[in-house]
């Protein structure tokens, strides 16, 4: 809606007043504003967004209570983990107001393009990162002891619920792949702030002038760096979202997870291999084709534990009395959601394909697919689930309806034309849609070479009015959620969706300490429809008789 | 509420939380270190031959912390076990020994190793070939003792043409270690590229002389005649009127202050003018050369130098006179003087800053503050320090990598 050129519809000069005229004239998005909201949205979305909600959010809240323990093994480290994070979102959202705007090199931040950006955005970024990277490190070390030592009696491994394997799992990735980011952070802000050259390569001109540092760095070492975090990055992105997904299948379908130590596996295996396919998003440095073939090799295998997740969630479905209530339609929309992320990720890992690929639209619209739809859906279901468990009341069920269709439809409004704008050729990270890039000139009709023909372009049209109406979706959310704490249905039990799992054992909300009585664990997490059964949930803590 | 296993181990884990925790928290530490020693690694053997610096260290001195960090660990182990016993008397004397230790590795770095470095220079000449001339009888000989294997001299009254073979012996310690086909070739291209580095200490300067003269005064420019005359008179008294009509010389051999308030000045009034410094141009192109603080303390803060008096090393620091002009890149041993300083004072540094920290909670522990829980629990206080100890293990193994890849390797 907003064209290259023209005012941004609505918020325009509400954009000019908060961001200053210099970037924003007249409510015109620059160049340079459209590369700092791309460089943010990435960083808020990732950092910000889903790690804090997904893992920490949900991680704080409901692993204690799953596998019976009074509290986080550490609660002071919790608390400095939250500061640290604090500080961090602090820092990166004051850099949009310094003179020249936040980061502006993608969320990526490749070197030299960050190492030297004149504007200061930059060097917030990462100090911003460092924050919260302290943050993750201290989260991470409290979840895996926490889990580790802190089981209630009876609670063995393979009794945990998937949830906690899933969020144990993602705690390593955390406490592993982060720690080489700082590296790589710290040593791009020695660039920035002391003109060290770890990442400029000798002989560097910037804007027709020699760069006065010392040269000899290696900007792929920024990449290995930062991709050794950001691909294990995706599984915390998504391995939290399997595992509420998997809770609320397993609750809604009246019957045991299918395959639930597969799953297990599935995710053990997912952790290890995470750390080995890295370079898979670095195809187009001209690496090598060694390292490319070991990386494509690796990247490949690693869809088999996803398929298999996905696949053993798919057939916990089969021959299920399924209950169709809001957070089940979110985890049931995850799974084809995902699915589509998942499967248009292969074309990306064989090298050969993304040659064509790589930096298009269609990787936008490969990843979000996995975070958006995927996910955030699953962070939806979570909060229509646990709600009653935090407030004691549930949310209402019809405007939880119109908030999932409209997010269903829209969502896929948005992102599946993507697919066909990367493949016709729309590179990404384009400030006017695609159109020099494509080399069309209107002047010239012979100059026509790749092109990007009327019909792609206007895609986006329609992507940014589903964009909007995506955000108008939300408004029944965002009112339903505040709105039912104070004035919601109240719940009849402290088990108001018949589960298993040991949350539910707890006063609703649960007091400081969590349990009233002792905690004991007889059972695997997910005995749904136990023939003989009284009824069709028996939970873990119940004893045999 | 009371979290279980915060002092007594879980029976089926073996560990008390913080343990456990602390062990995660060194197994990420074990990843950012190692993120920056194959950091190290790439660039390393991503360099260019010829620019990775060896054997700059004194290695004496980074044994001798080595030391001082392995006596320490041993004390904190000792320190643990007399809490075992439950002598805290002994405890503390032992914990007293660790912060010794770590204060004095501190100190050594603070105040000698990392100093001694900001004083040294590296200087790229534009022309190695102006060597010829500055190299007096005697420089070669009191290089010899360098020799490094291989290399073919023992001629000891060299003279003048044989600076290229001192330099040659210099440079190849440096950069190959030792003498062979390669480091011959690259030698070469380094002598004729200028990609060359003498090392030394700036010794003295001295300051650019500038001829100031007026080339004219531009009528058009919007400032009258008499404005002009005003502002020139008062830079020249007798001949105002001759600098107004035909331009000449106004300073002979001014300071760079005097030269640079009349260029602003007479500028603003119309005046073009010329400076004579050759030198002034190649300062303006390279200004972060002088910026650093430290070489703004050795040629006393002015920035605008004709030419450096350079104590060379290898030769019980002789004397060359370099000009400006001759200059292509001057450095201190600093983190932007290349990649290897550069991860140099990164790993160092951030070494340095886990001692600190370390320090800085051993002093917490032997105050009352800490030493209270001692009086509540003294089960949790001696599982305090043991995590700590391991904490302070992991800070000396890191040494233990560091101290052969920067000092011998």
């Amino acid at each position: 809606m907003a064209y290259d050129g023209q005012p941004v519809p609505f918020v325009g000069p509400l954009i000019e007043a908060l961001l200053g005229n210099s970037v924003a004239p007249g409510g015109v998005m620059s160049s340079e504003l459209y590369n700092v909201f791309g460089a943010m949205h990435g960083t808020i979305m990732v950092f910000m967004g889903i790690v804090p909600a997904a893992f920490a959010a949900f991680g704080n809240y409901v692993v204690p209570l799953q596998i019976g323990a009074v509290d986080m093994a550490f609660p002071r480290v919790n608390m400095a983990s939250f500061w640290s994070f604090f500080l961090g979102c602090v820092i990166m959202t004051v850099s949009f107001f310094i003179p020249g705007g936040a980061a502006q090199a993608g969320w990526t931040s490749y070197s030299p393009l960050a190492s030297v950006i004149p504007t200061d955005g930059q060097t917030y970024w990462l100090i911003g990162m460092i924050m919260l990277i302290t943050s993750s490190l201290l989260g991470a070390v409290n979840f895996i002891v926490t889990i580790i030592n802190l089981r209630a009696p009876g609670m063995t491994w393979l009794r945990m619920p998937f949830f906690v394997w899933a969020q144990f799992i993602t705690a390593f990735l955390l406490l592993l792949a982060f720690p080489p980011l700082e590296a790589a952070g710290i040593l791009q802000l020695m660039d920035r702030v002391i003109e060290t050259s770890f990442f400029l390569p000798t002989g560097l001109v910037v804007g027709g002038q020699d760069l006065d540092v010392s040269g000899g760095g290696s900007p792929l070492l920024w990449q290995h760096l930062f991709w050794f975090l950001a691909h294990p990055e995706v599984y915390v992105l998504v391995l939290p979202a399997m595992g509420i997904v998997a809770e609320i299948i397993s609750n809604n379908t009246r019957k045991p997870i299918w395959g639930y130590k597969y799953l297990v596996g599935s995710v053990v295996v997912l952790g290890f291999l995470a750390f080995i396919v890295w370079a898979h998003h670095m195809y187009m440095t001209g690496m090598g084709t060694v390292i490319s073939a070991f990386f494509q090799t690796t990247t490949l295998i690693i869809s088999i534990p996803s398929v298999i997740i996905l696949t053993c969630l798919l057939i916990s479905l089969w021959g299920g009395s399924i209950r169709f209530n809001t957070p089940m339609l979110f985890a049931l929309a995850f799974l084809p959601m995902f699915g589509i992320g998942g499967l248009t990720g292969l074309p990306l890992g064989f090298n050969f394909s993304d040659v064509a690929l790589h930096d298009s639209y269609y990787v936008i619209a490969h990843f979000h697919y996995v975070v958006a739809p995927g996910t955030i859906f699953a962070i939806f279901a979570g909060v229509y689930y646990w709600f009653p468990k935090m407030t004691g009341r549930i949310m209402n069920e019809f405007w939880g309806r119109v908030h999932f269709w409209g997010s269903l439809i829209f969502m896929n409004l948005i992102f599946m034309p993507m697919f066909a704008q990367g493949m016709a050729g729309m590179s990404r990270r384009m400030s006017d849609g695609g159109a020099t890039y494509s080399l069309a000139n209107p002047d010239n009709a012979d100059i026509t070479v790749g092109a990007l023909d009327d019909t792609i372009m206007g895609l986006n049209v329609s992507i940014s009015a589903a964009a909007w109406a995506m955000l108008i979706a939300q408004l029944p959310f965002i009112v339903n959620l505040f709105w039912s704490v104070k004035h919601g249905e109240k719940v009849k039990s402290d088990n108001p969706w018949q589960a298993t799992t040991l949350e539910w054992e707890t006063p609703t909300p649960p007091p400081h300490g969590n349990f009233t009585k002792e905690i004991k664990v007889y059972r695997d997490p997910y005995e749904y429809s136990v023939p003989g059964a009284k009824e069709d949930f028996t939970p873990q803590a119940q004893p045999a008789n | 509420m009371e979290i279980p296993y915060t002092v007594k181990p879980r029976p089926d884990t073996g560990l008390y939380n913080a343990k456990l925790g602390i062990w995660l928290f060194l197994a990420s530490e074990v990843m950012l270190f190692g993120a920056l020693f194959s950091s190290y690694v790439l660039l390393r053997v991503g360099a260019e031959p010829g620019t990775w610096s060896m054997g700059l260290m004194d290695i004496y001195v980074g044994a001798g912390n080595t030391m001082v960090l392995i006596a320490s660990s041993m004390f904190v182990v000792l320190a643990w076990a007399q809490l075992k016993q439950g002598n805290l008397a002994g405890y503390k004397k032992w914990k007293w020994a660790t912060i010794a230790c770590a204060v004095l590795f501190l100190m050594v770095k603070w105040s000698y190793e990392w100093p001694s470095k900001f004083a040294h220079y590296d200087v790229w000449l534009n022309d190695a070939k102006v060597l010829h001339e500055k190299f007096e009888k005697g420089y070669y000989e009191s290089a010899s003792h360098i020799e490094p294997g291989g290399a073919e001299h023992g001629n000891t009254d060299a003279h003048g043409d044989d600076v290229e073979k001192y330099i040659e012996v210099i440079y190849t310690t440096r950069f190959f270690k030792e003498s062979s086909d390669k480091s011959k070739t690259e030698f070469k291209k380094a002598w004729e590229n200028g990609t060359l580095a003498l090392s030394g200490h700036i010794n003295s300067y001295e300051e650019a002389q500038i001829d100031f003269s007026i080339t004219r005064w531009n009528a058009d420019f919007g400032v009258s005649k008499a404005d002009a005359t005003k502002v020139l008179a008062k830079f020249s008294e007798d001949k105002v009127d001759e600098l107004l009509q035909d331009g000449g010389e106004l300073y002979q051999k001014t300071d760079y202050e005097t030269a640079k308030l009349a260029e602003y000045a007479l500028g603003q009034a119309g005046f073009t003018v010329a400076l004579s410094v050759a030198g002034y141009e190649t300062i303006k192109k390279h200004p972060w050369m002088w910026g650093t603080k430290r070489v703004n303390e050795d040629i006393g803060g002015k920035p605008r130098v004709k030419s450096l008096v350079f104590g060379l090393d290898e030769t019980h620091h002789k004397e060359i006179t370099l000009d400006v002009e001759d200059i292509k890149r001057l450095s201190a041993y600093e983190p932007k003087h290349s990649t290897f300083f550069g991860i140099y004072y990164t790993i160092t540094g951030l070494h340095a800053l886990h001692v600190f920290g370390g320090i800085l909670v051993m002093l917490y522990n032997m105050l009352p503050i800490g030493l209270a829980l001692w009086h509540k629990d003294r089960e949790q206080y001696t599982n305090r320090i043991e995590t700590f100890g391991l904490f302070w293990h992991f800070v000396d193994l890191v040494w233990i990598f560091l101290f052969p890849i920067l000092y011998i390797l």
